[in-house]
């Protein structure tokens, strides 16, 4: 009897460090930001789970004062830019150099790894990295649309209004009726696209390795061209690495702010400023 | 059939090349300005006409700019950490791959959602219970702190990926050690570990890119003898607005620890994206 009951331990046994670790520095933690988003508190009076006396509830206040507040809402809207454009660029382009990738043969290996390499930079490198590509004085982009007697160039198409040469303040913008999409919101995300295309070059590639060749071949012989090879054989097997790779990036897209603070700290303005800025860090 | 085969595959190839191309120039941007004097850059890095190299950046970065101790910081961290979230992760693997338990989907569900919450969802009252549990103060009291968070964080993907590994090991091995009467501890350190090694190797390396290149956490619960790297790049890069010299040296810096290892160990590391990304 006592011999099945500690059998029964074993596997908490195995568990309490893991346990332990999670309870202490991500439930307990987790709990009290729900918990204290129903009390006022602020930096001088902090919310504390011991203290009853002094927990001043307010129910939903907290929640209607950010909902009501113009700058939490700015930085939704560059949320949302993050979460539409970033993962589905970055999936639709992953995937592209994936099979481009897959085709050559010879040089695959040489290409993938120009294309995952960055996966392993930081992403406040790559932003350091970026900033210097983005230079206005020095930067490579700029010089690069110098040559085709771009650099400063101003386009006004209807609601678009794009402006080169400042990278990192002034890029122009998009209006969409309801609301104006600041375009440096887009220099901002190139940095992570660059990063993280690795991730999804990786994984399709994996996608890629387990695609049956005979199944091709038939395709082939049938007289599909490549496009249709890719569209109808190719496509459909990966659509499973599609979805993880997808829900990776929307992750990064909801949680990254690494980019965002070592490029443009926010601004200008609060023009890119993302919900994920902790409070520490936002330009004030 | 009108278009010859290799015309496709020479447009696939000077698709690529180009793309290659623009993939490599924030990485020869930073080289560049981190081995040329600043004068010279001004002009642009691909101006090569009467280049001269230097390591003069990589010394102020080094000294002035504090990168130094900043490193070893970051060293500190990431290799407790990975060390920590190795073995605290296996354990719980294992439980979850070889054994049934009361509450075990819950558990693991539980473990998972560290993997999808972002750290901003906790990071306001961690500050204080960083402070209460005495890791705010001290020489090595912070770089425990640190470590134990970077655990709790990492544990849903050493569960997700470790987990998958030790999966893979025929369950036949197992049981006949246990019908030779090894125990759990027996079986888990004489044939799960070492036969999941190179999984547990590309954990760690995954692990190791995802510590090292933490600047939230650092930024948020350290005080500056214990920031890590990441933070000393991103304070250079907002205070020395025009020191793009000194930033690219730490810059690189920074960069390289993980793409050593990554280089060196790159298939154990692909493998284990391979893993994370299949299933």
């Amino acid at each position: 009897m006592q011999q099945a009951g500690r059998a029964r331990a074993v596997p908490y046994l195995f568990l309490l460090p893991a346990l332990a670790a999670f309870a202490l520095f991500y439930l307990w933690p987790a709990l009290n930001t729900i918990l204290s988003s129903f009390f006022r508190w602020s930096v001088l009076s902090p919310w504390t789970v011991v203290d009853p006396g002094r927990w001043q509830f307010v129910g939903l206040g907290n929640y209607l004062e950010v909902l009501g507040d113009g700058r939490f809402w700015n930085a939704v809207r560059n949320t949302l830019i993050w979460l539409v454009i970033f993962p589905i660029v970055t999936t639709a382009f992953s995937l592209a150099v994936a099979v481009l990738v897959w085709e050559t043969a010879r040089a695959a290996r040489i290409f993938r790894t120009v294309f995952v390499l960055p996966m392993t930079v930081s992403l406040t490198a790559a932003g350091v990295l970026w900033a210097l590509v983005y230079n206005p004085d020095f930067g490579a982009l700029s010089a690069a649309i110098g040559v085709v007697g771009l650099d400063g160039a101003r386009l006004d198409l209807g609601p678009l209004h794009l402006r080169l040469g400042e990278w990192l303040s002034d890029v122009g913008s998009l209006s969409l009726g309801i609301t104006q999409i600041p375009l440096v919101n887009l220099t901002v995300i190139a940095p992570a696209f660059w990063a993280l295309t690795g991730f999804g070059v990786i994984s399709f590639t994996a996608g890629l390795t387990a695609l049956n060749p005979e199944l091709v071949e038939a395709a082939r012989v049938e007289g599909a061209n490549a496009f249709q090879v890719v569209r109808h054989i190719v496509v459909p097997s990966l659509r499973p690495a599609m979805v993880i790779v997808a829900v990776v990036f929307v992750i990064y897209a909801l949680r990254t702010f690494d980019v965002v603070w070592v490029t443009t700290n926010g601004g200008p303005g609060t023009d890119t400023e993302v919900v994920a800025i902790p409070p520490c860090c936002s330009a004030g | 059939m009108a278009r010859p085969r290799w015309l496709g595959t020479a447009a696939i190839y000077a698709v690529l090349t180009l793309l290659s191309i623009v993939w490599l120039v924030p990485v020869m941007t930073v080289v560049m300005t981190a081995v040329r004097p600043f004068a010279e850059i001004r002009e642009g890095w691909w101006n090569l006409a009467g280049a001269s190299l230097t390591l003069d950046n990589f010394g102020r970065a080094w000294q002035e700019a504090g990168l130094a101790g900043k490193t070893m910081n970051s060293l500190i961290i990431t290799g407790f950490s990975v060390a920590s979230t190795v073995a605290v992760g296996a354990l719980a693997a294992y439980a979850f791959t070889r054994m049934r338990f009361r509450g075990r989907g819950l558990l693991y569900f539980l473990l998972i959602t560290t993997m999808i919450v972002p750290v901003q969802i906790i990071l306001i009252p961690l500050l204080p219970w960083f402070r209460a549990l005495g890791f705010s103060e001290g020489s090595w009291q912070p770089f425990l702190g640190m470590v134990l968070v970077h655990t709790g964080f990492g544990l849903g993907w050493a569960v997700f990926m470790l987990g998958g590994f030790f999966a893979s090991v025929p369950r036949e091995l197992t049981e006949a050690g246990q019908v030779d009467g090894a125990g759990h501890l027996d079986e888990f350190r004489r044939i799960v570990l070492p036969l999941a090694l190179p999984g547990i190797v590309s954990f760690a390396i995954i692990d190791f890119v995802f510590v090292w290149n933490d600047l939230l956490l650092g930024l948020t619960l350290l005080d500056q003898e214990h920031q890590p790297l990441t933070v000393g790049i991103a304070n250079l890069q907002s205070a020395h607005l025009a020191r793009q010299d000194v930033i690219s040296a730490g810059a690189l810096l920074a960069i390289l620890p993980p793409l050593v290892l990554f280089v060196v160990l790159n298939r154990f590391y692909v493998r284990g994206l391979f893993a994370g990304s299949v299933k």
